[in-house]
């Protein structure tokens, strides 16, 4: 029996609720994940973009012109 | 290598940073902020040629004689120009300058080789100027948003994961900050899932490959260019909405995101409103939008629960999206003055807003009573591009305006200028998108329309567009608008530059390096579970609990396997089954392969673009049905590489097109449509009357085809396709001849491109005839005198289901 043939007796009308139960799972891993987060570690996630790096000096590159 | 472009300068010196995760020696860099630049540029140099292009297109719309009666500048080779321009030039070298810009910030490094960040750039900018230069030459695939063709598919995997991806991971590589910030994650997705997007959907078989291995040499130099989709009518229609759809979340959608995650708080000088609700956004985004692009294909030829699985995703889309846009704006959330002052801000307000909008206006197209009445029409347009002028390209300006200063390190040369850009390109959105809604729901409910007798209201198609002609001429002038707000930037970025010091200062930064020295993750946290077994404690302490997932996010290359995973199991959900469950494309007996010279005249009709305003795709609604014929079967096109059943009907839908009109009426109107639909705005296609038509390579196309399941039997063989062409040619240019006078055609391409619209949806009720696998394919009687009647719409196909797809 071919992989096709196998696949062709499969009940597909259980595709659509087989997904969206993959999907709960992981939907309630990432909330709970979120949820047991202390929130310095959340604040420190949120203030990334303003921290570049400590600015040492500053120096003049090549002419632009 | 990433050292000595990078120009680090180690420093001696003990442990610093434990405290935030950083434990290594201090080291000293500095940001490559030349390749923004440079980007930048691209991404305003491409705006304009974007939108000019889209503007000319809607022009010709609205005054076919636009076209210039040009093969090279007709619509539907401009069209392709026109969205690759807008998504891969524009939006793409946009995305480029963000993430090069906000990643080596993140990451506190310099991206990972300067060497592969100029590879990146060059190379993108040659693929686009490969696409303007074959486009307009007819050289495409032949489906949406994957036109081009098999040589530059190939240069952009390379310079997409081989310049881009490798450079972006390896920067995160090296980097200085252990946590990946979420924009960074919306990049990873962006660079995995584009892959296997662009992989998966383009996997064609090249007409050169097919002539190697029989051992014939390329016609034409077109044909070192041309490919075939491996994958054949429904099967095809679903991998190109897979990548279609995805294309829109994983390339327009994730990276501008990243972008706003990262820009927004910048520009409003304050963090995101909420670090959680990103990370929830993210995952439900990445895991949800893969599944939803089966429902651009409602009630086609698609099974129903592939159909029904795409609308049941694309509705549970409305939540992270607007988790999205709401966690954007409330970035803003006491500082709403800030945006009465500042156009940066009013810019990124409106962009995000119209995410807001695309993304409740998605999701509502995918319900199938809705989309019944959008789908085909400008209700479609009109939603795409409030998400690409608005979304796409207001976020993309509020970013470049934000860096202009910061690149150029002078003040913007006129904030006025900068604000005047805000409200006219607002206003040219506006123009643009509401008479486009309006067209596309006026000329919908029109093709839906019966009078008191039952029949079609409107049964001429060419009155449903004749209707909407105004809304094209106010969508012209909303697009102009939209473009001179797009010069307005390039104006001011150009003095800005100007305005720039005669040197740029170069910022040396400091921070010390990760090391595993002195730093361990996370411990493992205790369970709540405490009446239960080893097992499921140590599930709750190391899954449920968070705790991987804490660690991933410090590991990015754990994070883009689970990334890929969370993407691909969704698409093999759907896709496996597509590709091998025999039922779901019964072919059909009478459906046979394509003549050689019918098989020629596909080629043109995709070269020309005519599926860009002509669907092959008649759906089960009773008012497809009377306007068009019976409604179209999965098994009809299982011999359809590329599959054509279009997304759009600016003119009417042709599946049913083969015998409704003599071939004297089909040469007349690819000639000039207006000699016989004096209202028509197709563009003329009298060149196709005057150029040869390639026989030799009709071999070729006929030995390619076989080599991707057509049973093509002993057309084969030698040169029997060529006879094969010749002989059904000369039928037609007869017919022709006696029919309206047009003489010497026999060897001209609009012979071959009549063929194939004579053959369109007449298998469905031709005569069944006995297995003859082996025979060459018969010259069919596809020359009717006089316009045959089309099918009539209750009429039961004479071929019924009888044998299974390969």
């Amino acid at each position: 029996m071919s992989m096709s043939e196998l696949m062709s007796m499969a009940d597909l009308s259980l595709w659509p609720q087989l997904a969206l139960v993959v999907f709960l799972g992981v939907f309630v891993l990432v909330m709970r994940r979120l949820w047991k987060s202390p929130a310095s570690e959340i604040n420190h996630g949120a203030s990334l973009p303003f921290d570049e790096g400590e600015i040492t000096s500053t120096t003049s590159a090549g002419s632009n012109r | 290598m990433a050292e000595q472009a990078a120009g680090i300068v180690t420093e001696s010196g003990g442990v610093h940073g434990a405290s935030n995760g950083r434990t290594g020696r201090m080291e000293s860099f500095v940001y490559d902020d030349q390749i923004v630049r440079m980007f930048v540029t691209a991404t305003i140099i491409w705006a304009l040629v974007a939108t000019l292009a889209g503007v000319l297109i809607a022009a010709q719309l609205a005054l076919p004689a636009l076209n210039l009666g040009v093969e090279f500048t007709s619509f539907g080779r401009l069209r392709p120009l026109h969205t690759n321009a807008a998504i891969f030039a524009f939006a793409g070298n946009a995305i480029f300058a963000g993430i090069y810009y906000s990643t080596q910030r993140l990451c506190k490094a310099r991206m990972f080789s300067d060497k592969l960040s100029r590879l990146h750039f060059w190379g993108w900018q040659a693929i686009i100027v490969s696409a303007a230069l074959t486009l307009p030459f007819g050289i495409t695939q032949g489906k949406e948003y994957a036109e081009l063709e098999w040589p530059i598919d190939l240069a952009i995997a390379v310079v997409w994961l081989g310049f881009f991806g490798v450079n972006f991971f390896g920067t995160l590589a090296v980097r200085r900050e252990r946590h990946m910030y979420v924009a960074l994650w919306f990049y990873i997705a962006t660079i995995v899932t584009v892959t296997m997007l662009h992989v998966f959907n383009n996997l064609s078989l090249p007409m050169l490959v097919a002539d190697i291995l029989h051992g014939r040499t390329p016609q034409s130099p077109a044909e070192y260019m041309k490919s075939w989709s491996v994958y054949a009518g429904v099967q095809d229609a679903f991998m190109q909405w897979w990548y279609g759809h995805n294309a829109v979340a994983f390339f327009l959608t994730t990276p501008f995101l990243g972008l706003m995650y990262y820009f927004l708080p910048k520009a409003a000088e304050r963090p995101v409103y909420s670090y959680r609700l990103s990370i929830v956004h993210f995952w439900t985004l990445v895991f949800m939008y893969i599944w939803a692009g089966p429902h651009h294909l409602h009630y086609t030829a698609l099974p129903g629960w592939a159909s029904s699985l795409g609308m049941v995703f694309s509705l549970m889309l409305w939540m992270p999206s607007w988790g999205g846009m709401i966690n954007g704006l409330f970035t803003l959330r006491g500082a709403w003055n800030k945006v009465t002052a500042d156009p940066i801000l009013k810019f990124f307000v409106v962009g995000i807003t119209f995410y807001g909008m695309s993304t409740f206006e998605g999701p509502m197209l995918s319900i199938k009573s809705v989309n019944a009445l959008a789908h085909y029409t400008d209700w479609i347009i009109a939603h795409v591009h409030g998400g690409a002028l608005g979304w796409n390209g207001f976020i993309s300006f509020g970013m470049i305006y934000w860096l202009m200063p910061r690149l150029f390190q002078t003040e913007i040369w006129s904030k006025k200028l900068m604000s005047t850009h805000f409200w006219i390109g607002t206003a040219g959105i506006l123009l643009y998108v509401l008479p486009i809604y309006t067209a596309g729901i006026t000329q919908g409910l029109m093709w839906r329309a019966f009078d008191e007798t039952g029949h079609l209201q409107y049964p001429n198609f060419v009155e449903t567009v004749t209707a909407i002609l105004p809304m094209y001429w106010l969508r012209v002038a909303g697009g102009l608008l939209y473009i001179v707000g797009v010069a307005m930037l390039a104006v001011n970025a150009f003095m800005t530059w100007r305005g720039r010091p005669a040197t740029y200062q170069v910022t040396t930064h400091h921070a010390p390096a990760l090391s595993s020295v002195g730093y361990e993750d996370p411990s493992i946290p205790s369970s709540d579970l405490e009446a239960n077994t080893k097992f499921a404690q140590g599930v709750d302490r190391v899954v449920l609990s968070g705790w991987l997932h804490r660690v991933w996010e410090r590991k990015p290359a754990k994070f883009t396997v689970f990334v890929l995973v969370a993407v691909a199991v969704a698409s093999l959900f759907e896709i496996i089954p597509m590709l091998l469950i025999r039922a779901n494309v019964p072919s059909i007996a009478s459906v046979k392969p394509y003549t050689p010279l019918e098989l020629a005249g596909r080629d043109i009709y995709i070269s020309e673009g005519c599926y860009n305003c002509h669907s092959q795709m008649i759906r089960p609604l009773k008012a497809e049905t009377m306007r068009y014929g019976e409604y179209s079967k999965p098994g009809e096109s299982v011999y359809d590489h590329p599959f054509q059943w279009g997304s759009r009907r600016i003119g009417p839908d042709l599946a049913r097109e083969g015998g409704r009109q003599s071939h004297d009426w089909h040469v007349r109107h690819f000639e000039n449509p207006r000699q016989l639909v004096p209202q028509s705005i197709m563009p003329t296609y009298a060149h196709l009357l005057k150029q040869k038509l390639n026989f030799d390579s009709i071999q070729d196309r006929v030995n390619a085809m076989a080599m991707i399941g057509v049973p093509y039997g002993a057309d084969v063989k030698g040169a029997n396709a060529v006879e094969n062409a010749r002989a059904q040619a000369k039928k037609i240019s007869d017919d022709l001849v006696k029919q309206g006078g047009y003489q010497d055609m026999g060897d001209k391409k609009i012979i071959a491109l009549v063929a194939y619209m004579q053959r369109l949806g007449t298998d469905l009720t031709a005569p069944v005839e006995a297995p003859a696998a082996a025979a060459p394919a018969a010259v069919p009687e596809t020359a009717p005198a006089q316009a045959a009647p089309a099918p009539a719409p209750t009429t039961a196909p004479a071929a019924v289901p009888t044998k299974e797809a390969k």
